[in-house]
This record gives C-alpha cells, structure tokens and sequence, in this order.
C-alpha cells in the first residue's frame, strides 16, 4: 500500500456566505483517508454531508483549512485544475446514476476517457471494465434509459472506474436501487475495494455503511466519531 | 470529438425545435440574399441600357441650373441654343475628342400610303460624325439627304425595314426619307434616345427646319475617359462669367455613378430590411438554446463534476448554433437562388444577370451572416452553461 494518503483534511471550514449572515456548514474538520480504505460518512440532514463531499471531490474549495488529494493541494488551484484533477483522480458515483441518455452504455463509459485523451478512444478499455462490473455484454450499445436501475449504476460505476482514479466518490449508491439490486451494488463495491480501489461513500442507511471498513460520523459541520 | 457528437444527437432528438429554428435563419438568408440579387440584378440591367454613353460630356445651353432642377442662384436663361461660335469653342476644347452638335425636333410622319399620322423625335447629326455615335444592326450609314437611320424600336413598332420609305411633316409637306440603317439598340442614353428616333443628315435637318447652326445640344466622345476634366474644361471656356452661363455641361459618367450610388443605396436598404427578419430569427436561436441550457442543467452539473472543462461545455452548444446556423444558411442560400430566379424573372423580366459575382457575393454574405447570428445568439447560452456552478447544477431538479 502506497504511504502517501489519498485524502487529507486540515482544520477545513466551509462558510456559505449568505444575505441574512454567514452559515458555517463546516467547522475545523480534520481526517485523512489512506489508500485502499472504504469509508462511509454519516450524518443526519443539515449535518454537513453534502458539503463534505463537495469538498472532497473538489467541486468546492474551503474557505480555510487545506485539503489534500493525492499529496497535491486544490485550495490555490484554478477552475481548470480542479477540473482536471476531478476527471483524473476521482470517481464520481451518484445515487440517480445520472448516465448521459444521448450516449450509448459503451459511450457513457469512455466518456471520462475521451475527455482526458482530446480524441476518439478504444472502446476495448470500455468493455474491459463493464465486464469487472458484470454487465451483461448485450448492454454495452445500448442507451441507459433501456436498462434496469441497478444496470445503470454499474454502468456509473463503471464510468468512475474508467481513468483509474485513486478515490471513489459514492453519494448514497443504493439510495434508488431496491434492497436486492443495492446488496449486488455494494457487493460490487466491496470486491472493487478489496482489488486496491480507495471508497467514501456518503451514505445514512446504517446496513449500507456496515459494507465500509471505517465510518465518520458528522453532526453541526463537526466529525463527531 | 464526442461533443459534436452530443451536439448532433440533441439537435436530431429534438428535430421540430431545431427545425423551427432552422427555418428562421432559411427565411432571413433568403430575404437578405434574394433582396441583394434583386438590386445586383436592377444594377446590372441598367447599367447594359447605360454603360454605352459611359463615356460621353453632353453640352446643353443654360437653362437656368446644373442640367437638373430648379434655378442656379442668381443666373439667368440667355440662350436656349448652342451657337456656332460656342460649338467651335467646344470644339476646340475637345480636340482631339470628336465633338458632335445635335439637332432635335419633334415631328409629325406617315408610314406607308393611308396609314395614321405618328410622331417620333428626329435628330439631325453631321454625317461623318454618326458613326462615332451610332452603330448599325442592318443597313449602311446615311450620307444622303433622301436617306435616314431609325432605331430599332422605331422600326419594329412600324414593321420598317432597310428600304421602307417614311414620309415626314403633317401632310407630307417635308418629303420623304429612305430608311438606309437600323441603329442598334441603344437604351436609356444621356445623349440621344434612337432607340424610338429618326436620324437625318444635318444638312437635310438645316434645310427642312430652316435652322442654321444653332445646335440643340453637343455631344463630345472623350476616348481617354477623363470626362470630369474635359467637363472642366468646357465650362471653364464656356462659362467663364459666373453671373451669365453659357451652357449646362453633364459629365456622363459621373452621373452614372450617381446612378450607381442609389442604386447600391436602395439595395442596402431593401438588404437590411431583410436582415430584419434575420435578427428575428436570431432571437429564436436565442430561445432555442436558452431551453437547450435550461434542459440540461443537470447534464451539464454532471459533465463538470467528472471532468469536463468549461469550455467543452461551451463547445457543445456552439456546435449545436453551429449546426443549425450552417444547415438553415445553406438551405437558404440555395432557396435564395431559385428566388432571386423567381423575383428577376418577374421584376426585371430576365434572368440573364443572376449568375454574376455580385449575386454569389449576395448569397454568401446572406449565408455568412445567418451562421454568424446563430453563433452570436448561442454564445450566451453556451456562456451560461459552461459557468453554472457545478453544484447548483447538479442539484437542479
């Protein structure tokens, strides 16, 4: 396992400056996630979950604090870098699977892919990794809205896996799944992180969290445990 | 670039919109384009009737203004004829250019024995000057006082050929004249207007009208082109006292360049009234995309969080402005075309000056200008796309 974390928070806080005064959403969070780990982060509404993950999958910068992916600081980074870094280190999946419905499965996938390399890609890369996540080949030209929910969301899976980033991103992955379908997800999941890929997975259904191997909970912006 | 793609497959998915769409830039290609073909083609047609006398200082006595209307301040009319001694100055000032003096009256004639009193200008030019002015389609020139040239009009209205005789004055009191030319077809002119006239010998003209060297009008052929400076020089000679003028000069080609001016005036004009529906259909590419960007909010808050840049986001909606600014301008242009044909066809009754330069300069600045509105109406929306927060927009529902 590689010694440099693949995430570190650093006292960050996030405050949303708003007309009737400032809301702080996070206060001084610490934590550092190491390589290959599987975290789920809980919290009740308001908690400051959403923002965390904003964070952490750099969409947002702190207003203070530093937060650190892959050794590398974002809070000086341009939009561009930013952008950059979310396209090449993190994987992104979200709880409506949220797959482009003009783009076959095969397309979906390589998405990512095509941005990184500026041109046409292999579709073989693509297939590869539908098939590490068990979708029936068959699937692969066709267009999202023609498969199952729990298709889908390998599908999104397999479009986070694509560039080989070094963190998956979940935001409640089996929230639209039924109960059978989301055990297969989370299956899926824990056979990815047991190959060496890193998960945090926001989520506040306490059985999906059994599947990680650490939880922080979070309540008022502050890590409570 | 799978962006293009994406832009393509929107557009097909929501066929009727971007068609919609579409058609507002075919109308506005084709009102620019068509309206510039119309006046390319108005121009083009009268400057055939004209370009002929391009070349020509047309001396009139002084009428009291510039050759135009109205008067000239304090001067006042002196004479209504050329005289001799006026025609020599001209003359003079011309050399080496051919200076020609006209006579011109209107007259009474019969054609044929019982047949109706008719009216036609007649002019009377020295013989050896004719051909300096006139060119024959049939016939030879006239030197004889029996003989006469007439313009093609004239002899197609009457069915006169080379050899038919016409016979001049109320009752044939005038005598008769032989019909030894037909003159080519010659338009509108500055000069003469032959095209409806008789054309006699300057001597049979002295003779019959009792006129002795008191021209109507002088026409001066400048073979180097410089006709502003021969007008100068003219008028500097001729009218020399600025409280009694002498003669009217006109410089042919400076008015056919003010000919040309208003034309190319009108034609901006009627161009930019089409261009008004242009801005219309400009602002429903706007609304169009406006609901594309709206549509997809979400799609796009997706694409940013997974690494797409800014300017990709862009991209993807100036291809899809792109796409229908270049398929609606096309299809315009070639619509504009056939319509140009239709409003030629029907306007100027000829279709021979729609194939020129000017004309696919029209339908490309039509075209031009459509694709540059669509991408000017879909910058914004494309602009607005590319900078959504990303978080906002993968919240939006």
């Amino acid at each position: 396992m590689d010694e440099q974390p693949v995430m570190v928070f650093k006292d960050v806080v996030k405050v949303y400056p708003l007309p009737a005064g400032d809301v702080t959403a996070l206060e001084g969070v610490s934590f550092q996630v190491d390589r290959g780990e599987f975290i789920s982060i809980m919290g009740p509404s308001g908690s400051g979950k959403s923002t965390l993950l904003n964070l952490m999958g750099c969409l947002d910068i702190p207003t203070t604090g530093d937060i650190y992916i892959s050794g590398t600081r974002i809070g000086d980074m341009s939009d561009v870098e930013l952008t950059n870094l979310r396209r090449d280190r993190i994987g992104f999946i979200f709880q409506y699977f949220n797959l482009f419905p003009l783009l076959n499965i095969i397309e979906n996938v390589t998405f990512p892919m095509m941005l990184k390399s500026q041109r046409a890609v292999d579709p073989e890369k693509g297939k590869e990794v539908l098939r590490s996540v068990q979708l029936e080949e068959k699937l692969f030209t066709h267009t999202p809205t023609e498969l199952s929910g729990g298709q889908q969301q390998r599908v999104a899976i397999a479009r986070a896996l694509i560039n080989d980033p070094d963190i998956l991103l979940c935001d409640e992955p089996t929230g639209n799944l039924d109960s059978k379908t989301g055990a297969g997800i989370m299956d899926l999941m824990t056979e990815l992180n047991k190959k060496g890929t890193t998960i945090i997975m926001v989520t506040h259904d306490p059985h999906i969290a059994e599947y990680s191997r650490r939880t922080i909970r979070i309540a008022d912006g502050r890590i409570v445990a | 670039m799978i962006f293009w793609e994406i832009a393509k497959r929107n557009i097909r998915i929501n066929v009727l919109r971007s068609s919609l769409a579409m058609l507002g830039i075919v109308i506005g290609v084709v009102a620019i384009a068509s309206m510039g073909i119309l006046g390319n083609s108005l121009v083009a047609s009268v400057s055939d009737s004209l370009s002929s006398v391009g070349d020509s200082v047309i001396v009139t006595p002084y009428s009291g203004g510039g050759g135009g209307f109205g008067g000239g301040g304090g001067s006042r009319s002196v004479n209504l004829k050329i005289t001799d001694q006026n025609f020599q100055q001209i003359k003079r000032v011309a050399a080496p250019n051919v200076a020609i003096p006209v006579y011109q009256t209107a007259e009474h004639m019969k054609i044929g024995v019982g047949s109706d009193d008719i009216v036609a200008v007649v002019y009377g030019l020295p013989s050896a000057d004719v051909p300096d002015l006139l060119k024959l389609q049939d016939g030879v020139y006239n030197n004889g006082n029996s003989g006469c040239l007439i313009g093609p009009t004239f002899a197609k209205d009457h069915n006169l050929k080379v050899g038919s005789r016409i016979t001049i004055g109320t009752n044939g009191d005038k005598g008769t004249l032989r019909v030894m030319g037909i003159i080519e077809e010659r338009g509108m002119s500055f000069d003469i207007s032959t095209d409806s006239a008789l054309v006699v010998t300057k001597e049979w003209f002295e003779n019959t009208y009792n006129r002795d060297a008191d021209y109507d009008e002088v026409v001066v052929k400048v073979k180097d082109g410089d006709t502003a400076a021969m007008k100068i020089a003219i008028e500097k000679q001729l009218n020399k006292r600025k409280d009694m003028k002498i003669v009217n000069v006109m410089d042919s080609k400076a008015t056919l360049a003010t000919i040309y001016s208003t034309f190319g005036m009108v034609t901006t004009f009627v161009t930019a009234i089409g261009g008004i529906s242009m801005v219309v259909a400009g602002v429903s590419i706007f609304n169009v995309m406006m609901m594309s960007v709206t549509e997809r909010i979400k799609k796009i808050g997706i694409m940013r969080s997974i690494g797409t840049q800014k300017k990709e986001v862009m991209s993807m909606f100036i291809y899809e402005a792109a796409i229908i600014g270049v398929v609606g301008s096309t299809i315009g242009g070639v619509m504009s075309i056939m319509a140009g044909y239709a409003i030629s066809a029907l306007v100027l009754n000829t279709t021979k000056h729609l194939f020129t330069i000017a004309n696919a300069f029209s339908v490309a600045e039509g075209m031009g200008f459509g694709i540059v509105i669509c991408l000017a109406c879909g910058f914004y929306p494309a602009w607005r796309a590319a900078n959504l927060n990303p978080i906002d927009a993968l919240r939006h529902e």
